[in-house]
């Protein structure tokens, strides 16, 4: 089966090209330490956003539609020197091609495919029968056959894309400690709100709705940004996790999940002083900066749309919404599915 | 041959978008050249999707850092909306207090057909009579404070246009934009009532009608560009089963996937949109004018490829916001001679640049309310703006003061604008906060979310020759041109003027919070200078720098806001403002966009 592909109108394709990609200077302005300095995409801005990934809708159901999300393939062709693009990738059987278009006469290929959410795939473009990687894309994956392909996902993704599983474990403690859903009233109510999701996982409404084994989601929604948007913190992330992760071994026998909070919120305050007990400063000079990028990333996570990946459910808004209540009529003072679009809140009329 | 449109406008926000919509209707050919995207809004679009998103990461995105040599605040993080320009393709550049040179966002509105209207929390009020002649009312005056030099007697300026000239054309901007408000108690003359019905107050707002009148300070619905009804001129409907369903708490900075938010792309371009003497061209940058004698004769833009293209123009109208504006003329000038001596006889050209002295004052309320459902401001007086108030308190002019219900109402504006307020410093203070953790970061949240309520100031600036706009002498932005350099400090009054209204604010919430008695405490108050990047700030207000005037020794441009020494060159943008008024300038710069474009159909 291909996916089907989407009508897009040109205005579209130069919408969310001409900011990002058009430019006579070549100066790299967008290393933030995630690329070598030869990398093209060096040289271009928020390379992450391609190919773009977007909200899908048939124009006439909008919950059916939001199972799936428009990507919008591009290539790039300055000095016109291309004659035919394809795509290949995992979301076609057989990796069958499918062409992309030249926009108008321009500078743009582009194709726009129909997605399921929650997905990862990878891909490669054939350049007048050429194989290439995504020129822009700075995602790719190096497959067990040693070929590094070009990588993207779809929104709500809760596949692991950055971070091995004893990470994950391991910022699942730290990520908890900075929220206040590890106090009795933030686990009460988390328990409350998925056993009833579980109840009405069936019906539509709760189409994008499941426990990850973290809190809220957190750790996938950094798992996520630091496989796209913010890459370039991935290697404070593996170093100041390993680090953590042989301090609290050298004063524990226990498993990280089992080891007592005591414990992290003893590294945390230490971290925070930037002084860390066992820390290798050589290795990373400033445990309190990556302290700070966790404290960002957390908060964002939990609370942020749940599409990135984090506020898995919408359980953080709904938190808010369940404890803060009016003293006079008991109604929520966080309302905040009246202006979020079905299924996941219920605005008549935005469709996100 | 060249393509040729009657008028060429260059940016489609609040100073582009009049001019077109009055030219096309008078059956002229207009092309708007534009830099920015084009967002429809759902209803415009046939699957109903709208660019915009009701998305708190869409006013500020993911973690960039600034890469520009040169600049002594390279390495710092930055977080842009997806329509702000990228910091580091399109810099700009001011000289901090420290001497040294940084990059900042501020100075930019939004890059998006619509321009800074499709962002703005769309305060839509007037200036007042007396914001237009700020000279005559000061120049024999002894009562000033704080202005050891003199300086504001010997440099506020008249507008030469005043009040009356432009009130036809508020009048006409309430109806065609789309404004909801309340015209009782407003001390500016209204030839016509045609605004909306504004929604309810959000019932934090209950704080400030109480404060105000405590203090007698009359008030009125805050003047929004929000439609609440169905509005005829532009064919948009509200109707949904949701009451009152602009109310989303994501305003300010947000664009509005529904369109009730009056930006210039729904209110002035839509309705003309299909017509066959229009065009807009998005995704395209104006990098360069070009003049023969007294006539611009053409204009260079970039195609959404990067691809040069010229076109021409009988009739040239910037309108790119006021710093992109003076950079576009400065660099015409910098090319040509002739260009230069005509834009620019008398180094006025990006002098005078202006902003507003604002400020306030926030804390947290007794009680908690759901500030998500609420649009950026309920109440506002014009108290502090009459000359009664102005010279009771030794100022030179004075300034609005109004609520504000929209900030920090959802969780992660509460978050990164802990503490800091300013796009340059997000986050700062909730990151280094590191003792909100766990139970401290619920009992945060507990004190802080839907509690906290800002009244805030927003007042004329007193204008100086050595505020400027410059081009950076080593900057340059994604297409090789010098980026604009900001120079610019606060005048010792305008401090003064900025403590005396931040304690107007202050006392609002004081007697608000406590049923008028007057003894709240009122955790913040202050001001814009107070800041560590105090230089840097403008609100997003973009005044000046190409300010209109009586004659050529005075100004750079003539009262129809042409450049005195062209036949066809206008400015419509924030550029042509001689003082910046007692209010957030849109519903000004729309105001005399559309006079502007009726001088210019007398000529055409
Ligand atoms: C978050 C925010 C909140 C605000 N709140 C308020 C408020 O409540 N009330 C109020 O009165 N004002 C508010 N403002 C300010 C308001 O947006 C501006 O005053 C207004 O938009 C300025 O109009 P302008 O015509 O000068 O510029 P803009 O409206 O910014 O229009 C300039 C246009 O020119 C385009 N452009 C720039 N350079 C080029 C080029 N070289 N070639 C082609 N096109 C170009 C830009 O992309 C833009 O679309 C706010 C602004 C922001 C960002």
């Amino acid at each position: 089966m291909k996916p089907i592909s989407v009508k897009k109108e040109s205005q579209y394709v130069f919408n969310h090209c001409a900011k990002y990609l058009a430019r006579d200077n070549s100066d790299i302005r967008h290393n933030f330490g995630q690329f070598t300095d030869n990398d093209p995409a060096a040289r271009i801005c928020e390379s992450w956003r391609f190919p773009i990934i977007d909200s899908y809708s048939d124009g006439i159901d909008f919950e059916t539609s939001y199972a799936f999300n428009t990507v919008t393939f591009i290539y790039p062709d300055f000095d016109r020197s291309v004659e035919n693009v394809a795509v290949i990738g995992s979301f076609a059987n057989l990796y069958e091609p499918m062409s992309l278009t030249r926009v108008e006469n321009s500078c743009y290929f582009a194709l726009s495919l129909l997605i399921p959410k929650g997905q990862v795939h990878t891909y490669q473009f054939l350049v007048d029968g050429v194989l290439k990687l995504d020129p822009i894309n700075p995602q790719t994956v190096t497959l067990d056959n040693g070929k590094t392909w070009s990588r993207f996902f779809t929104e709500f993704c809760t596949v692991p894309l950055s971070f091995e599983r004893w990470e994950m474990v391991l910022l699942d403690r730290l990520t908890d400690h900075i929220l206040p859903f590890h106090t009795e009233s933030g686990e009460n109510f988390l328990d409350r709100y998925y056993e009833n999701l579980d109840r009405a996982a069936k019906n539509a409404q709760f189409a994008h709705a499941y426990r990850l084994d973290q809190s809220v989601g957190v750790v996938n929604f950094i798992d996520k940004l630091l496989a796209r948007s913010e890459r370039h913190f991935l290697d404070d992330y593996h170093t100041c996790l390993d680090l953590t992760n042989s301090i609290l071994r050298g004063r524990s026998v226990a498993e990280i999940a089992a080891m007592p909070k005591a414990m992290f919120v003893d590294i945390y305050a230490e971290m925070a002083s930037g002084s860390v007990n066992g820390w290798d400063y050589t290795r990373y000079s400033n445990p309190r900066f990556f302290l700070q990028l966790l404290r960002r990333h957390t908060f964002t996570g939990a609370f942020a749309h749940p599409k990135y990946g984090g506020n898995s459910a919408a359980s953080a808004w709904a938190f808010l919404e369940e404890r803060y209540k009016s003293k006079v009529t008991g109604e929520t003072l966080f309302d905040w599915g009246r202006v979020i679009e079905k299924p996941l809140g219920f605005a008549p009329n935005y469709h996100g | 041959m060249e393509e040729e449109f009657d008028v060429i406008i260059v940016g489609s926000g609040a100073g582009g978008a009049p001019v077109a919509h009055t030219l096309v209707n008078a059956g002229k050919t207009v092309l708007i050249l534009e830099k920015g995207p084009l967002f429809l809004p759902q209803y415009q679009d046939d699957k109903g999707l709208s660019d915009f998103k009701r998305d708190e990461l869409f006013a500020t995105g993911s973690e960039k850092r600034i890469t520009l040599s040169g600049v002594s605040n390279q390495g710092s993080s930055y977080y842009s909306s997806h329509v702000e320009p990228d910091l580091n393709d399109e810099p700009h550049i001011y000289q901090s207090a420290d001497g040294t040179d940084k990059a900042t966002l501020e100075g930019y509105t939004a890059q998006v057909v619509g321009g800074g209207t499709q962002l703005y929390g769309a305060v839509s009020l007037r200036f007042t009579e007396t914001d237009f002649r700020l000279g005559s009312f000061n120049r024999d005056r002894t009562d000033i404070l704080n202005d050891p030099n003199d300086d504001i007697r010997r440099e506020a300026p008249d507008w030469p246009i005043g009040y009356n000239d432009l009130e036809p054309y508020y009048t006409k901007t309430e109806k065609l934009i789309g404004i909801n408000g309340t015209r009782a108690n407003q001390k500016k003359f209204f030839s016509a009532d045609n605004y909306q019905t504004p929604y309810s107050p959000n019932p934090i707002s209950r704080y400030v009608e109480v404060g105000m009148d405590a203090l007698s300070l009359p008030r009125y619905r805050t003047p929004l560009a929000v439609i609440t009804q169905d509005h005829a001129p532009s064919g948009r409907k509200v109707e949904t089963d949701l009451s009152e369903p602009a109310k989303t708490g994501l305003v300010n900075r947000y664009g509005d996937p529904m369109g009730y938010k009056s930006n210039t792309w729904v209110a002035l371009l839509s309705p003309i949109k299909d017509k066959d003497n229009f065009e807009i061209r998005c995704n395209c940058v104006v990098t360069h004018i070009e003049n023969q004698a007294s006539r611009i004769s053409r204009v260079f833009y970039r195609d959404p490829c990067g691809d040069q293209k010229t076109v021409r123009g009988k009739i040239v109208v910037i309108a790119c916001s006021a710093i992109e504006s003076v950079r576009l003329l400065m660099l015409a000038a910098r090319e040509n001679a002739d260009f230069a001596a005509r834009i620019n006889p008398n180094d006025l050209l990006g002098r005078y640049f202006l902003t507003h002295c604002f400020g306030g004052a926030e804390t947290e309320m007794p009680d908690r309310f759901d500030k998500s459902v609420s649009l950026d401001s309920d109440w506002a007086t014009d108290a502090f703006a009459t000359e009664e108030f102005i010279r009771s308190k030794g100022l030179w002019a004075g300034g609005a003061v109004y609520n504000n219900t929209s900030d920090q109402a959802l969780p992660i504006s509460l978050a990164r604008t802990h503490g800091s307020q300013d796009i340059d410093t997000i986050w700062e203070a909730f990151v280094a906060d590191t003792a909100k953790t766990g139970s401290e970061l619920l009992a945060f949240l507990d004190r802080d979310f839907g509690t906290r309520l800002s009244v805030s100031f927003m007042a004329n600036q007193v204008p100086l020759r050595t505020n400027r706009i410059e081009l950076h002498p080593t900057v340059v932005d994604k297409w090789n041109r010098p980026s604009a350099y900001i120079i610019k400090d606060w005048h010792p009054h305008d401090i003064y003027l900025m403590d005396t209204l931040a304690e107007q604010c202050k006392n609002i919430l004081a007697f608000g919070g406590d049923n008028g008695i007057g003894n709240y405490p009122v955790e913040g108050f202050g001001a814009v200078y107070m800041a560590s990047n105090a230089r840097a700030r403008i609100a997003n207000h973009i005044l000046g720098g190409a300010r209109f005037g009586f004659s050529p020794d005075d100004s750079v441009l003539d009262v129809n806001c042409r450049a005195w020494g062209f036949d066809n060159l206008y400015l419509t943008d924030g550029s042509f403002m001689p003082t910046s008024g007692s209010a957030n300038p849109t519903h000004t710069i729309q105001a005399n966009a559309f006079r502007v474009a009726d001088k210019i159909l007398e000529v055409i």
